[in-house]
């Protein structure tokens, strides 16, 4: 490595970003002053693990396997409930994505679209329940409701993402038939992301799955009512068994939708039948 | 794309080429879905006509929000309770980060040679990732009280979930050449992963751990439902009294505090990546 003997070879200089030194300093005095100020004994933290021991040992000590049944339902209730929710979502945030994407509409539309989507995606699902729990009852359409208005902003933001990643060869082709701006639409950009949304679409809805097992705990259906009740009740056996459950719910629904998801943007070899004849034929002109 | 040919000869008219047909993963995709969404339609009862007449119904949350108590916002007591959430936040942030590093490292492959112990640790990230963050603040609640240290724990749990699945998906992009120079330098596992590994991910890494302040302090608000710390606490309180114009204040103020934090920290990922 080092070249001429007697003369040595000096490292670079190594760069000083002060930016960085200025963040990290932040966050250390920010931490510092959390880890000082917070109102918590941190001794408390040392038997903490004991403490949570004895409570799996209660929780998964003896399960009530005869609540099985019951529980199914619920979590059945909470995988639908998010699953129209995101639906119900998916059908407000398409055409919304479509007046934020830049490359579609113009900058001040797209600003004024982007801003609503910035605050539904800051609600919380939880306090959207609160808010439809006194007009639908305690019901699993109050949760659908929160489940939906939450995931408009989310959605919508990354199918602007996609809609403004598209190549505009197509679209350039359909003006230049003299497409109507519907037909542009439904030619020219839909089949360019359909694959993408959709998977989209299921990845919210494994997000939403989480949401809406606990949106209960507010009252607006689902499983997390009975895992609340169990909790306040005390019937620990019943809370073990609900989280089982919730357990095992959600990860089948992520892997299934999962192999969905990597299906459909993988996409398959189409075959076109013998038009490679006339892609010679067209290939001159275009 | 196909522009109009004229035929080299005029009888020969050019035939369009065959449209593909759908395939059987499409059809049945999109049965399946139909199938699925009845089903999920008739188990929660929804009905457009049902939505509709519910939503015109007097509703007093929503008269809370047009009448929101702005004053809420500043009371020592919500203050104080602002506070705490933002500590929640740092503090569970922080922790999980720094826990999620190592975690991430060793359920991959480039990190841990070992597929058995490999595998066993994405199983247990798959089980922490499905429970829910309020889950965690209940179990926690149970087991250690009510109090600000439920909502950290939960919250360095739900954190950890979420970085070590970033950044073990970051580490499967890795660029293998810094890690073979390493390797053929002689260096052993640790200085590989030191000089080889962790300055390819530190960026991305860095740019998760802000995102996941966003989530955690969105997280810690409503932490509190459940009796787990924070500025949820006072949301419940409002809640049970039917307070609704304070709790929208709390809530509108909360917004403001996380549209401040998200601002900030997007600046600084974009910076960073």
């Amino acid at each position: 490595m080092s070249a001429v003997p007697g003369n040595r070879l000096e490292l670079p200089s190594k760069g000083r970003d002060t930016a960085r030194i200025a963040l990290t300093t932040v966050f250390v005095v920010l931490f510092g002053w959390s880890a000082m100020s917070v109102e918590l004994k941190w001794a408390r933290l040392w038997t903490a693990p004991a403490d949570m021991y004895r409570l799996f040992k209660v929780m998964f000590g003896d399960l009530p396997w005869d609540e099985l049944g019951k529980m199914t339902g619920l979590m059945w209730d909470s995988i639908a409930m998010a699953w129209v929710g995101t639906l119900m979502a998916a059908v407000v945030a398409v055409p919304l994505a479509f007046l934020a994407a830049e490359n579609l509409v113009g900058r001040p539309i797209a600003w004024v679209t982007r801003q609503v989507f910035n605050v539904l995606r800051a609600v919380p699902e939880v306090i959207l329940a609160l808010l439809f729990i006194p007009v639908f009852g305690l019901t699993p359409m109050a949760g659908v409701l929160a489940i939906g208005v939450g995931s408009i902003g989310s959605l919508g933001k990354l199918f602007y993402e996609i809609i403004e990643n598209i190549k505009p060869g197509p679209i350039e082709a359909t003006d230049a038939v003299g497409a109507s701006a519907i037909q542009r639409l439904r030619w020219g950009v839909l089949p360019q992301v359909a694959p993408e949304l959709t998977s989209f679409l299921l990845y919210r809805f494994e997000i939403n799955i989480r949401a809406s097992s606990v949106l209960g705990i507010v009252g607006a259906g689902g499983i997390g009512g009975t895992l609340a009740d169990s909790f306040s009740f005390k019937a620990y056996g019943s809370a073990g068994l609900a989280l089982i459950v919730v357990i095992v719910g959600t990860i089948a629904v992520d892997t299934i939708s999962g192999a969905i998801r990597r299906r459909i943007v993988s996409g398959r070899s189409v075959d076109i039948g013998d038009s490679a004849k006339y892609a010679v034929d067209t290939g001159g002109m275009s | 794309m196909t522009a109009t040919v004229t035929p080299s000869s005029s009888s020969e008219r050019l035939r369009l080429p065959n449209k593909p047909k759908p395939s059987p993963f499409a059809i049945g995709l999109g049965l399946l879905i139909v199938v699925f969404t009845v089903m999920c339609a008739r188990r929660v009862g929804f009905s457009a006509a049902g939505l509709i007449e519910n939503l015109q119904r007097p509703n007093p949350v929503l008269d809370g929000l047009l009448n929101t108590r702005w004053g809420e916002m500043f009371s020592a007591r919500s203050r104080s309770a602002f506070l705490e959430t933002l500590q929640m936040a740092v503090l569970g942030t922080t922790a999980g980060v720094i826990v999620s590093l190592p975690l991430a490292l060793w359920s991959t492959e480039v990190g841990n040679p070992y597929v058995v112990p490999r595998l066993i640790l994405r199983s247990i990230n798959n089980v922490i990732r499905s429970i829910p963050d309020l889950v965690w603040a209940g179990l926690f609640v149970l087991g250690t009280g009510i109090g600000v240290l439920s909502g950290l724990l939960a919250l360095f749990f739900f954190s950890l979930a979420v970085m070590v699945k970033l950044t073990a998906d970051t580490l499967d992009g890795l660029d293998m050449g810094p890690v073979e120079a390493a390797n053929a330098a002689g260096a052993p596992h640790t200085q590989m992963l030191r000089t080889a590994v962790v300055p390819q991910i530190l960026p991305a890494f860095a740019s998760y751990a802000l995102y996941d302040l966003e989530l955690n302090l969105r997280a810690s608000a409503v932490l509190g439902l459940v009796g787990a710390g924070g500025i949820g606490v006072r949301i419940r309180f409002f809640q049970n009294r039917g307070q609704w114009d304070k709790l929208w204040g709390l809530v509108v103020m909360f917004f403001l505090v996380v549209f401040v934090v998200e601002f900030v920290s997007v600046r600084i990922r974009r910076r960073l990546v």
